[in-house]
């Protein structure tokens, strides 16, 4: 008779932890209660009790992954109704007219931040056609969404990875719909690819002045905004990212149950992997209880975990702190840890001093996408 | 002592995570935000038209000129130059101007469209280049950065490629 796991923690006590994230959900979406419409208000109420309810979960369960994963989903999912619908309202259309590139209305995005980044700093030139400022037409401006993503790379590193960026959820989603990998076996250098990439990128748009990534290779462009197809150029643009989206982020999830887009493509997610290096919180293994059976190995989303890394009691730089090897740990050998102190000796004061930072920014940056999109949605639905 | 250090060291950073996650939404975003809003950047002229060298003012409205964009060697923009007529609301049903655009006291382009203010219209027009400083472009819409006549709602921004092989002569 199979006996049920014993709860992690009693109601109570994971009441108590949870009560810091409710009362800041609440201070995130006071603003939204006193100046919304009734759709945005129902869709702050919903955010908040759904990332309340989830960290309420992940301390009741112990687990980290099985909650968060369905934020991430969700935020993966949800953002592109609420962006496409907003495109849609204001212009007609997903795609982007130059009218809109040359007076500087096109939203920017983190994900072109390595792009710009050395003519930026040697010819202080910004190689995106938006704006630095927030404008009423483009309130997405260079200087916001950079400021953004910076304090959130603070606290989060390589964990933006899996609790901040609004496109790794669509190919979670899709890795998480078969029970087991039908392409099981995956050659370990593909994880450097997105090192070769980010490379290509950088030294490519720094040459040619365009954002390469943005202008050609992002498959989320096919989920988000894209240039007009008025030319031959666009159109083959338009055919790259649609193949890339369905590939990397549709199919291969799909087969593989990985992200394969994140970890065997994505520029940004190696850059990202850098901040992992200044970050305080990481995964490590007690060597003492590893048994070597891989299933954290197996349930890592990216290949962030090597045979060899494992030994070590590390994960690779591209861990993005996920938490599914933990999860998948039967033995607690993968622990959460804070550097500096001793593998596997309060690793749960660590996974709590990383969550209340991590989740925290997760419902505010996340929590805004998906309220937005839920009253969105209920716009669209006729609802008010 | 040194394990007690790095102890220290460790929930320290661990505690400035925290703080730094707290202040994000009140002021730190806000504060990153300005300190790259004030890091002296600018748009590539690509994609802004650069830097406004003159402007003209008509009946009711005004023709903007830019200083001439001269891109980068491996750039896939040809140079060129930017011309505002704006606001939009005043101008008239069709535009014909000749334009000075190098401040010469002669004039460098002859550009004449027809206003069309329907929603989601897209305007042609042509421009004539009245010396070889510039390329003539007939039928001219969305070609490209270089070769351009839209409306972007607050203004027709008009873009004229240089002659580069008149210039290299």
């Amino acid at each position: 008779m199979n006996v049920p796991a014993p709860a992690y923690r009693t109601i109570g006590r994971s009441a108590l932890l949870t009560l810091p994230i409710a009362l800041w959900a609440l201070l995130m979406f006071t603003p939204t209660f006193r100046n919304a419409n009734r759709n945005q208000s129902i869709g702050a109420a919903v955010v908040i009790l759904f990332m309340t309810g989830l960290f309420f979960m992940m301390m009741r369960t112990g687990a980290t992954y099985r909650w968060r994963r369905i934020f991430f989903v969700a935020l993966g999912f949800l953002f592109p109704v609420g962006f496409i619908t907003s495109l849609i309202a204001e212009r007609g259309t997903m795609s982007i007219p130059i009218e809109r590139m040359v007076s500087g209305d096109t939203p920017f995005c983190f994900m072109v931040t390595p792009s710009i980044i050395l003519p930026a700093a040697f010819a202080r030139t910004v190689i995106f056609p938006g704006s630095i400022l927030p404008s009423a037409t483009n309130p997405h401006s260079i200087a916001v969404m950079i400021g953004l993503w910076f304090a959130l790379t603070l606290v989060m590193g390589k964990a933006w990875c899996s609790y901040a960026c609004f496109f790794g959820g669509i190919e979670e989603g899709f890795a998480g719909i078969r029970k087991r990998a039908k392409i099981r076996k995956l050659d370990p250098r593909l994880r450097l690819i997105p090192w070769a990439i980010l490379l290509f990128v950088v030294l490519l748009s720094a040459a040619i002045y365009e954002p390469v990534y943005c202008m050609w290779l992002c498959p989320f462009k096919a989920v988000t905004e894209f240039p007009a197809v008025r030319s031959v150029q666009t159109a083959l643009q338009f055919v790259v990212f649609i193949v890339l989206f369905a590939g990397l982020v549709v199919v291969l999830p799909f087969l593989t149950k990985k992200r394969t887009q994140c970890g065997f493509f994505c520029p940004f997610g190696a850059f990202q992997s850098i901040f992992n290096k200044i970050n305080p919180f990481e995964i490590r293994f007690n060597r003492e209880k590893c048994v070597d059976c891989t299933l954290c190995q197996t349930a890592c989303p990216t290949m962030a975990l090597s045979a060899d890394s494992i030994r070590e009691g590390k994960t690779l730089l591209n861990c993005m702190k996920c938490g599914a090897c933990v999860d998948a740990c039967k033995k607690d050998a993968a622990v959460w840890h804070l550097k500096g102190t001793e593998v596997g000796v309060k690793p749960e004061r660590a996974r709590l001093l990383f969550l209340y930072g991590a989740w925290g920014l997760a419902t505010m940056f996340g929590g805004s996408i998906l309220a937005n999109s839920l009253a969105t949605m209920l716009h669209l639905m006729h609802w008010n | 002592m040194r394990k007690r250090m790095l102890l220290i060291l460790a929930y320290g950073g661990a505690a400035l995570t925290l703080i730094i996650a707290a202040c994000t939404p009140f002021f730190l975003m806000g504060a990153f935000s300005s300190a790259v809003a004030h890091a002296g950047l600018h748009i590539d002229a690509a994609y802004s038209g650069g830097t406004i060298a003159r402007t003209y003012e008509r009946h009711g409205y005004q023709i903007v000129v830019h200083v001439p964009v001269h891109t980068r060697a491996l750039q896939r923009v040809d140079p060129f130059v930017q011309i505002d007529f704006k606001p939009v609301a005043a101008l008239p049903a069709v535009v014909d101007e000749e334009v000075d655009l190098d401040g010469d006291g002669l004039n460098d382009v002859h550009v004449t469209f027809a206003m069309d203010r329907s929603p989601g219209a897209k305007l042609r027009g042509n421009v004539v280049a009245l010396n070889d400083k510039y390329q003539t472009l007939m039928d001219v819409g969305a070609d490209s950065f270089s070769q351009l006549l839209v409306n972007t709602g607050d203004e027709v921004v008009v873009r004229v490629p240089l002659n580069t092989e008149s210039a290299s002569r």
